[in-house]
C-alpha cells in the first residue's frame, strides 16, 4: 500500500541561503593577476576543495560513503534528495529515466504500489506512438542479418543509438527502459567489432527478457551471434578452445567474479561452449566439428562424454550449464547486487542483497519480483542519491524539456563528449554505474544543457514559448520548476536562476541560457 | 575462491572489478578510480628541477615499426615486401632511406625527426612491444595503457596510476594532467586532477561570449552546495576553465622556428607546448594518432603511410625545435603503438598485424641517438616468431619503467606497471 509519510523521513538539510560566504570568483582572481600569481593561489582553493570529513554520528554513513563512493553528507551540503519527501516522487526519480510532470501526477494519483505495478507491466502500457516512431525512424532495428550484413556500420551505429536515446527519452515504458539499459551494459557487447549483428541482439536478448526471467535472458545472450562473436566464442575450436566467452560468462554475467568458479571450471565450460557460433550471416548455429564431446566436469558437475557422431546433440552440453548458472546461488547473489545497485542505491547492505537472492531463488530468477523486494518504500526513502550517468542525464533533459525530436544525431554526439558513447564501451564490463567514474568532467554536461536548451531546428526544437506566457523572471522559472523539476527546486535555486533572467527576462536568448543553467545544475544531476 | 587470475599479489588478487575506492575525503579528486589494493605509499617529494613533463602519445591501429625504422642492412626486409620496402640509403631512388646507423634508418617521410636523431635527443627502441601475442586492436592498446596484459580488472592506467603515487610537480594545480581526447584514455585512468579535454583552446562554457562568465560564476555557486565528489568535480572543471583561459594558446609562438602544421596531431602538440612553457602544473599530455591500421595499398614512401609517418615526424620534430632544443625544458616524448606488423607485405601491398615495433623517445635527458636493439636477429623466416613477425626482445614496459623511474621521479615502479619486474635498458642518461 502507498502512503505519504507525514514527514519527510530524511535529515532536512538546511536550505540553501544560510551558509556560505560571499564566494570569491576563481576565474576573476586569475583574471586580475595573470598565470604566476593565479598558480600561488592555487592552494588556497586546493585547501577548500579538500575539507575533512567532520567527526560525529551524522557523518557514519559519510565514512562508509568513503569507502564505495557514495555521496558524502557533510553537513551545510545539500542532500539532492532532501526536497523529494514524497516516496511517491522519490519512486518516479528511480524508475523513469527523469521525472515528468505527466509522471509525477500519475504515480500521485496511481499511489506507490499501484505506480510501480503499472511500470512493471509494461506490455500493458500502450507505448504505440513511440513504437511507431521508431519502425518508420530507426527500420533497421527490425531488419535481418541477410538485410543488414552489408549495410554501412556508421549508419548501424547511428540508429542503435539514436534509437536507444528516442526511447528512454519518449517511452512510456520507463521502467522497461531503465532494465534496458542495466542488461545491455551487464550484457556489454562492443559495437565497432560485431556491427549489424547487435541489433538482433539488442531485439531478441536485452528487449526481449529486460523484466522477464533471468535465467532465459542468459540463455538468450549465450545463443546471441553478437556475444559469440564479441567474446571469440566463434573462434573457439575443439582442438584449441577459447575461453574468453566462458570466462566472461561466469566472470561478468552470472556468478560473478567471487563466485567460486575456478580456472578449471573456465576451461571445461569453454569446451562445452566450443561449436556454438554462428551460420549464415548471423544466425546462431552449433558446428559439431567444432565440438569436444569428451567429457568434462564443471563447477562440481559432470557432463558425459558423448561420441563425436552425436552431431548436434553435442549442445546439450552447453544448454545443461546454462541451467546450472542460471539456477547457481551465486548468480542470484550476483545478479540481486547489480539490480539492487542500479535500482535503490551504490551500496545495499548484504542483509537486503541476500533477501533479494533469496527471491531469485525461489521465483527462478523473476526480475519483477526482484524489483518489487528492492523498491520497497521504506528502502527508496532511506535510500542516498545516486548520479546520473551522462546518458541519462540527457535523456532526462530530453524527458524535461520535452523537445519535438526528428533527429538526436547532436544528442548522440554529445554524448561522446561527455564519455558516455553507448554501445561503445570495449572491454566486457560494460559502461560503468559508479559515481567516482562520472564524477569528475563536468564542463562536457555544461555544455550539453546548453546545447539542448538553444535547440531551435528542425531536428531538436525546445519549444520555450509555454515557459514565458507571463514574460517576468518569477513567473519563468515558476514556469520552469514546473515543467523541468516537478515543483521541486530549491529556494535557492529558484532565486539564483530568477536573479541571472532578470536583467532580460523577455529575451529568448536570456530564457534560454536560464534553461540551459537549470539542466546544468547540480540537482538536476542527481535522481 | 576464484583463482582465474596469475598469481600475483594476494591482496591485488582480491580486488572485484567494481570495488574501487577513493582516497579519504581530503582527495578533491576528478576522474580518479584507484583500485583498494594501491597501498598508501608515502609519496616522495622530488628535486623539481630534474623531473619531466610526459607527453605520450599513442599510435592507434598498429603502427609499421618496419617503415618507421627501416632495417635497410637486411636483404629479408627487401626479400620479403618487394613492393612496399624502402630503398637503402645509397639508392639513387628520392625515397631512400636516411641512415641511422649501419643497420637502420628513417624513411623520407620522418625526415623532420632527424635533427633530434643527431642531437642525441631521439632514442629509437626497436623489436620492442607487449609480451602478450593478441593481434586484437583493442586488447593489444588495452593492455598497453593499462600497463599488464589479461587482467580484467585493471582499469586504472599506468599513467594514471603514476600521477596518482607521486607528488604533484606543482602543489594545489587543478590540471596536472589532460587527455587530448573526448573521453579520458585508459593511459589517464585514475589519474587525480586530470581531464579529457578535447581542445585545450575551447575549455569553456559554450553560448554568448558576453554571458560565458557569469553563466560560468552561476554554475560554480551552484554547486558549491552538492554532493561530493562533484561538488569538488565542479571546482576542478571551473579552475581549469580559469587557468586554460590565461593561455594564449592562439597567439603561441613556437620557438627555435619550428613550425606545427595544421594536423591533429600537429595541434596536439602546438597546445602541449603551450602549456608546458605556461608552467601551470601540468605534468603530463597524453594523445592519440589514427590511421595506422595499414593492410591495404600501404605506401610508406609516396601514398597513405608516407602522410601518416610525415604528420607525425613533422609534429615531433617541431616539438623538439620549440620545446627541447634549447634544453630550457624538461620534457620526455614518448611514442608506441600497439603491435608492429608482418615483414613480409600482404596480397593487397599492405601488412597484417604482427608483434615487434618501433618505440620512439624523445628528451634532453634521453641517451638518444641511437636504435637500440637486443638480439636482433636477420629476419629470416627461421628467426620470426610464427614465421611471419619481428620478435618482442624488449618489453615495452622495460622502457616506460625507466621513464617514470629516472626521468619522473617515481620509484613506485610495482604499482605503476604490477606483476612486472622491468630490465634496465639504459634509455635515461
Amino acid at each position: 500500500m502507498s502512503t505519504e509519510p507525514a514527514e519527510s523521513v530524511l535529515p532536512t538539510a538546511p536550505d540553501d541561503g544560510a551558509e556560505c560566504a560571499p564566494r570569491p570568483s576563481r576565474r576573476g582572481l586569475f583574471k586580475q593577476l595573470g598565470a604566476a600569481a593565479a598558480a600561488s593561489l592555487l592552494a588556497p582553493v586546493a585547501a577548500r576543495a579538500q575539507q575533512p570529513v567532520p567527526r560525529g554520528s551524522s557523518v557514519r554513513r559519510a565514512t562508509r560513503a568513503q569507502d564505495v563512493g557514495i555521496p558524502v553528507h557533510l553537513p551545510g551540503l545539500i542532500d539532492p534528495v532532501s526536497g523529494w519527501n514524497s516516496t511517491t516522487q522519490r519512486l518516479v526519480h528511480r524508475v523513469t529515466m527523469g521525472a515528468t510532470a505527466d509522471e509525477l501526477a500519475r504515480a500521485k494519483r496511481m499511489g506507490y504500489r499501484g505506480y510501480l505495478e503499472y511500470q512493471l507491466a509494461a506490455d500493458a502500457i500502450d507505448d504505440s506512438a513511440v513504437t511507431a516512431v521508431v519502425a518508420t525512424r530507426y527500420p533497421m532495428l527490425a531488419q535481418t542479418p541477410t538485410q543488414l550484413y552489408q549495410v554501412n556500420q556508421e549508419l548501424i551505429r547511428a540508429q542503435l543509438a539514436d534509437a536507444a536515446l528516442y526511447r528512454a527519452a519518449f517511452s512510456k515504458r520507463q521502467l522497461f527502459e531503465r532494465m534496458v539499459e542495466l542488461w545491455t551494459d551487464h550484457f556489454n557487447i562492443y559495437v565497432p567489432k560485431v556491427g549489424y549483428l547487435k541489433i538482433a541482439d539488442d531485439r531478441d536478448v536485452i528487449r526481449k527478457h529486460a523484466l522477464g526471467k533471468f535465467p532465459e535472458l542468459l540463455s538468450a545472450s549465450a545463443h546471441s551471434p553478437a556475444m559469440l562473436a564479441y567474446l571469440d566464442n566463434t573462434l573457439s575450436r575443439r582442438t584449441s578452445p577459447d575461453q574468453n566467452y566462458a570466462r566472461e560468462i561466469m566472470e561478468l554475467h552470472s556468478m560473478g567474479v567471487d563466485g567460486g568458479y575456478t580456472q578449471q571450471d573456465v576451461a571445461e565450460l569453454a569446451r562445452c561452449f566450443s561449436g556454438w557460433s554462428l551460420q549464415g550471416r548471423g544466425d546462431f548455429g552449433f558446428v559439431p566439428t567444432s565440438h569436444d564431446y569428451g567429457a568434462k566436469t564443471v563447477l562440481g558437475r559432470t557432463i558425459a562424454a558423448m561420441p563425436t557422431t552425436a552431431g548436434a546433440a553435442g549442445i546439450q552440453d552447453g544448454e545443461t550449464m546454462l541451467k546450472v548458472l542460471g539456477e547457481h546461488p551465486s548468480t542470484a547473489r550476483f545478479i540481486a547486487s547489480k539490480i539492487t545497485q542500479w535500482l535503490l542505491r551504490y551500496d545495499p547492505s548484504p542483509a537486503l542483497v541476500a533477501r533479494v537472492a533469496g527471491v531469485y531463488t525461489s521465483t527462478g530468477g523473476d526480475i519483477k519480483a526482484m524489483i518489487r523486494v528492492i523498491l520497497e518504500p521504506e528502502q527508496l526513502m532511506d535510500a542516498p542519491a545516486k548520479y546520473k550517468r551522462p546518458f541519462h542525464f540527457a535523456v532526462s533533459a530530453l524527458r524535461a524539456t520535452a523537445p519535438t525530436a526528428t533527429n538526436l544525431a547532436t544528442v548522440r554526439t554529445q554524448l561522446g563528449t561527455m564519455g558516455h558513447p553507448v554501445f561503445q564501451w570495449d572491454p566486457a564490463d560494460g559502461f560503468p554505474d559508479s559515481l567516482e567514474f562520472w564524477a569528475g568532467n563536468l564542463l562536457p554536461r555544461w555544455n550539453f544543457a546548453s546545447v539542448l536548451a538553444n535547440s531551435n531546428n528542425a531536428n531538436l526544437r525546445v519549444d520555450i514559448a509555454p515557459l514565458m506566457r507571463v514574460p517576468t523572471a518569477d513567473a519563468i522559472v515558476a514556469q520552469m520548476n514546473t515543467a523541468y523539476f516537478g515543483g521541486k527546486m530549491t529556494t535557492r535555486m529558484r532565486e539564483e536562476l530568477v536573479a541571472y533572467l532578470t536583467p532580460a527576462p523577455t529575451s529568448t536568448t536570456r530564457v534560454r541560457e536560464t534553461v540551459a543553467l537549470a539542466l546544468a545544475s547540480s540537482s538536476f544531476q542527481w535522481y | 575462491m576464484s583463482d582465474t587470475r596469475d598469481q600475483g599479489c594476494t591482496e591485488y588478487n582480491e580486488l572485484s572489478r567494481r570495488q574501487f575506492v577513493t582516497n579519504a575525503a581530503g582527495a578533491a579528486l576528478a576522474a580518479a578510480v584507484l583500485p583498494a589494493w594501491m597501498p598508501r605509499v608515502v609519496l616522495a617529494e622530488s628535486a623539481a628541477e630534474s623531473r619531466d613533463v610526459i607527453v605520450s602519445v599513442f599510435l592507434r591501429g598498429g603502427a609499421d615499426g618496419l617503415s618507421m625504422c627501416v632495417p635497410f642492412a637486411d636483404t629479408n626486409y627487401y626479400a620479403g615486401r618487394p613492393t612496399i620496402a624502402i630503398p637503402r640509403p645509397d639508392s639513387a631512388q628520392p625515397n631512400r632511406a636516411i641512415a641511422l646507423d649501419d643497420r637502420f634508418g628513417f624513411p623520407q617521410a620522418l625526415a623532420a625527426m632527424v635533427p633530434a636523431f643527431r642531437a642525441g635527443d631521439l632514442l629509437v627502441v626497436h623489436g620492442t612491444g607487449s609480451v602478450d601475442t593478441t593481434r586484437s586492436h583493442f586488447d593489444a592498446q588495452r593492455y598497453m595503457e593499462v600497463g599488464k596484459p589479461r587482467d580484467p580488472s585493471l582499469i586504472t592506467g599506468w599513467l594514471g596510476r603514476h600521477l596518482a603515487t607521486v607528488t604533484p610537480m606543482r602543489t594545489g594545480a587543478p590540471l596536472r594532467a589532460l587527455g587530448l581526447s573526448d573521453g579520458i584514455q585508459k593511459t589517464l585512468v585514475g589519474a587525480p586532477r586530470t581531464l579529457p579535454i578535447a581542445d585545450p583552446a575551447n575549455f569553456a562554457i559554450g553560448g554568448s561570449l558576453a554571458t560565458r562568465d557569469l553563466r560560468t560564476d552561476w554554475l560554480e555557486g551552484d554547486y558549491f552546495l552538492t554532493q561530493e565528489p562533484v561538488r569538488s568535480a565542479a571546482l576542478d572543471a571551473v579552475n581549469t576553465i580559469a587557468l586554460l583561459r590565461l593561455i594564449d594558446f592562439t597567439g603561441y609562438r613556437p620557438a627555435g622556428g619550428a613550425i606545427y602544421a595544421n594536423t591533429a596531431i600537429g595541434r596536439a602538440l602546438r597546445s602541449s607546448a603551450a602549456l608546458i612553457k605556461a608552467d601551470v602544473g601540468v605534468e603530463a599530455i597524453q594523445m592519440d594518432v589514427g590511421g595506422w591500421d595499414t593492410h591495404v595499398n600501404q605506401d610508406p614512401s609516396a601514398g597513405s603511410m608516407f602522410n601518416t609517418m610525415q604528420g607525425l615526424g613533422n609534429a615531433l620534430g617541431a616539438f623538439h625545435a620549440d620545446v627541447l632544443g634549447a634544453g630550457a625544458y624538461n620534457v620526455t616524448v614518448v611514442v608506441v603503438s600497439e603491435f608492429g606488423r608482418n615483414v613480409r607485405e600482404n596480397g593487397s601491398l599492405g601488412t597484417d598485424h604482427g608483434r615487434g615495433n618501433a618505440m620512439f623517445v624523445m628528451g634532453k635527458n634521453i641517451a638518444g641517438g641511437r636504435v637500440m636493439t637486443f638480439n636482433w636477429q636477420p629476419l629470416a623466416r627461421e628467426n620470426l616468431e610464427s614465421g611471419q613477425d619481428l620478435k618482442v626482445t624488449i618489453d615495452h614496459r622495460d622502457v616506460l619503467a625507466e621513464i617514470v623511474k629516472n626521468r619522473l621521479a617515481n620509484p613506485n615502479v610495482g604499482i605503476v606497471f604490477p606483476d612486472f619486474v622491468p630490465t634496465l635498458r639504459g634509455v635515461t642518461k
